[in-house]
């Protein structure tokens, strides 16, 4: 579904990502981990098409489609969803209407009609159901006054609205206490199916108990520095980062 | 002014002189408006508070009014659709059009034409502080906020015809007038001076709307004036829809005063015309007077909107809150200059001013500048004024859950007026901005294309 080969990419002078290389199959969840810095959250960046990158080398399809010569608007349609690390605040923009906006762009991309205002709504009630979010939310701006954790869980919502083909979730896991990380969790895997693929960006392997991975990377210095099932994310609980990047060196 | 401007509009009254309605503004006021011109000049760019005003277009303005009939050959179908609930009353550059009018149907409340009823056209209150003002020119000794209202002078030396509002006390009219401006003559052949004067009694409740389009032709010259004054414990909620021509050159002057425990709410939507120069003076005259000044301005392509208010806190514990909203797209240029003054008497002020503007085109241009004058203590002033660009991490969360562009944008500019236009709860207004938006970002689309 996802394939990135030899992919080079740089914002302003800084040299982030070097060289890497990822295959992504329908159906599978691979987990993205390292340290700080190493350069998580710029692929997931580059994926989605966020402005200010350059990418000098290197390639990424999806479904064999060149990903990187679409624009993100164009990207979101054809099912890939980035869960923010930072979710932006938008007062003014109501919750309710950017996720009805963005189901009919998806639906107008496939040539279909718009979607019935009264079996959206029941949708996104449900929805906000799994995610145990307050009715309230319903009337506020984009993320305005949520906390911490009530971004993320809206990160997950719009998910599971949208229903995207690949979710890369970037930290969606940081700043959640156990039961937000629950919530998140079983979010995740109601999506799961043999259709979809996720990439999990996270810093910790706590998430990953919950949503168990196919498949592990650790990426280092702009490039992925090792591999392995899942496994592999205990191992770095275990003995942190450093050993991966002392190998790699 | 230069000496041929002065000379020009000198020439075009003497030649008009007889057909203006005596009821309207009698021949000596004119006379009076016409010298204090001639002394204190039109204003020009170099002047302290017109810096970003169009005011070249005045050089090639026909500045006497069309003849005195109103035309009657505008069919309703070319006006905008009335508003529900409220009373239309139609002036066609500047007269009454009785024809398309409709009348207001409250007890307590009355609309007159001093031109068509030939009663006397001012209230004593508006007549005494214009009066005054003229009286302090022709001694020389010309206050700057005075020397603001020089095109509402204009307004007198040429008026034709008033929109004269009468709320009595205690009258409660919170859904009531319309009072909708028709320019339909090109500047070169004649100019429209749209009058309307605002009397609220203590105590009354009123919702009116100030509406000005065009019909016909739209490369108009308008002037108009407007006088309100808002007696003790009384609420205005004026809304106030610029929708001039397209090539139209668009002045008005509004004063207004606000008498003790009275608010008074202003709701400007500037949309229309190539060059808007709007001049607010507002005066808090009595204790705990509150104003609330709600501007948003929406200008495009090659439009100027520029703005200056004066807010004057006189009484005690007085309070003013302004909001003012610009989008320049294109080549546009949105200036809005808020001077708060706080006098000797008004203790326990309390004044905010926030200014945005938002840049939307390549070339355009935001100017907002809040002004602070305080000559006592124990007042609580904040202001605050920011011009920048679309939130571009905005933009991208937009684009990323797959919105398209045009349409992201479009929401955002909707976002950045929010906070005012929630305020404007005449659903019809809110149409119009979303309708002008919309407009706009098909504008630039079609632009691009072009490219
Ligand atoms: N806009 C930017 N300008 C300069 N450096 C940046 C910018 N964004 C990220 N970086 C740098 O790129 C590196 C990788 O950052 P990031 O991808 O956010 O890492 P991670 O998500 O793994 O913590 C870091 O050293 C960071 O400081
Ligand atoms: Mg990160």
């Amino acid at each position: 579904m996802l394939k990135i080969e030899n992919l080079h990419a740089s914002v302003g002078d800084k040299k982030v990502l070097s060289g890497l290389s990822l295959e992504v199959k329908a159906g599978e969840v691979h987990a993205i981990m390292g340290p700080n810095g190493s350069g998580k959250s710029t692929l997931a960046h580059v994926l989605a098409g966020r402005p200010g990158y350059t990418i000098s080398q290197g390639t990424v399809t999806f479904d064999g489609r060149d990903l990187l010569a679409l624009e993100p608007e164009q990207r979101a349609r054809e099912g890939v969803f980035l869960g923010f690390q930072y979710p932006v605040e938008i007062p003014g923009v109501n919750n309710v209407y950017l996720l009805k906006a963005a189901v009919n762009a998806a639906r107008k991309h496939r040539g279909l009609p718009e979607v019935d205002a009264f079996d959206f709504l029941a949708l996104v009630r449900e929805k906000m159901k799994l995610m145990r979010m307050d009715e309230s939310f319903l009337s506020r701006g984009v993320n305005e006054g949520f906390s911490g954790g009530e971004k993320k869980r809206n990160e997950i919502l719009q998910m599971l609205v949208l229903e995207p083909r690949l979710g890369i979730l970037d930290e969606t896991d940081s700043g959640l206490d156990i039961d937000a990380l629950k919530i998140v969790a079983a979010g995740v895997n109601s999506l799961r199916g043999a259709e979809r693929a996720f990439v999990l960006v996270t810093h910790y392997q706590r998430l990953l108990d919950y949503v168990v991975p196919d498949h592990v990377h650790v990426l280092v210095g702009g490039r992925i520095a090792r591999s392995g099932d899942a496994s592999l994310a205990l191992e770095l609980e275990r003995r942190g980062y450093d050993w991966v990047t002392e190998e790699a060196a | 002014m230069t000496a041929a401007l002065a000379e020009k509009i000198s020439e075009a009254h003497a030649a008009v002189r007889d057909s203006l309605a005596p009821a309207v503004v009698t021949p000596d006021q004119r006379q009076r408006a016409l010298r204090a011109l001639a002394a204190a000049g039109l204003p020009t760019t170099r002047d302290e508070n017109w810096k970003y005003a169009n005011l070249r277009s005045l050089e090639r303005v026909h500045f006497a009014p069309s003849s005195p009939r109103p035309r009657t050959d505008i069919p309703e179908a070319a006006l905008p659709a009335r508003i529900e609930g409220y009373a239309r009353y139609t002036f066609v550059d500047g007269v009454f059009a009785p024809e398309l009018s409709s009348v207001v149907d409250v007890r307590g409340v009355s609309v007159t034409s001093p031109r068509s009823s030939g009663a006397h056209g001012r209230s004593a209150s508006v007549a005494t502080r214009m009066a005054a003002a003229l009286r302090a020119v022709e001694s020389g000794a010309v206050p700057a906020a005075r020397s603001d209202d020089r095109l509402a002078w204009l307004n007198e030396v040429f008026a034709t015809d008033s929109a004269r509002v009468d709320v009595g006390e205690g009258v409660d009219c919170p859904a009531c007038i319309e009072v909708l401006f028709v320019a339909t003559e090109p500047a070169q052949t004649a100019a429209s001076y749209p009058r309307l004067e605002i009397n609220v009694g203590a105590n009354a409740r009123l919702g009116l709307i100030e509406r000005h389009v065009t019909a016909l032709d739209d490369a108009n010259f308008v002037n108009a004036a407007v006088h309100v004054n808002v007696s003790a414990g009384a609420q205005v909620s004026h809304y106030r829809l610029q929708q001039a021509g397209a090539r139209a050159t668009w002045f008005d002057t509004l004063s207004a005063a606000v008498e003790k425990d009275a608010r008074y709410d202003l709701y400007v939507v500037n949309l229309g015309s190539l060059s808007a120069r709007s001049t607010f003076h507002v005066a808090l005259v009595g204790e705990r007077a509150e104003l609330g000044l709600h501007v948003v301005s929406l200008a495009d392509n090659l439009q100027v909107h520029d703005g200056f208010a004066l807010v004057e806190h006189i009484a005690p514990y007085s309070k003013s809150e302004q909001n003012v909203r610009g989008i320049a797209g294109g080549r546009a240029r949105v200036a809005f200059n808020s001077k708060v003054v706080v006098r000797e008497h008004a203790r326990g002020t309390d004044s905010r001013q926030s200014l945005r503007g938002l840049l939307a085109g390549p070339q355009a241009e935001i100017d907002v500048r809040p002004q602070l004058e305080i000559y006592t203590d124990d007042v609580r002033c904040n202001h605050g004024a920011t011009a920048g660009k679309l939130d571009d991490n905005m933009l991208f969360y937009l684009l990323s859950r797959g919105i398209e562009r045009d349409m992201a944008q479009q929401l955002l500019k909707w976002a950045f007026l929010e906070d005012v236009v929630a305020r404007i709860t005449v659903p019809e207004l809110r149409r119009h901005i979303e309708a002008s938006l919309a407009g706009q970002m098909k504008e630039t689309a079609a632009v691009k294309e072009l490219v």
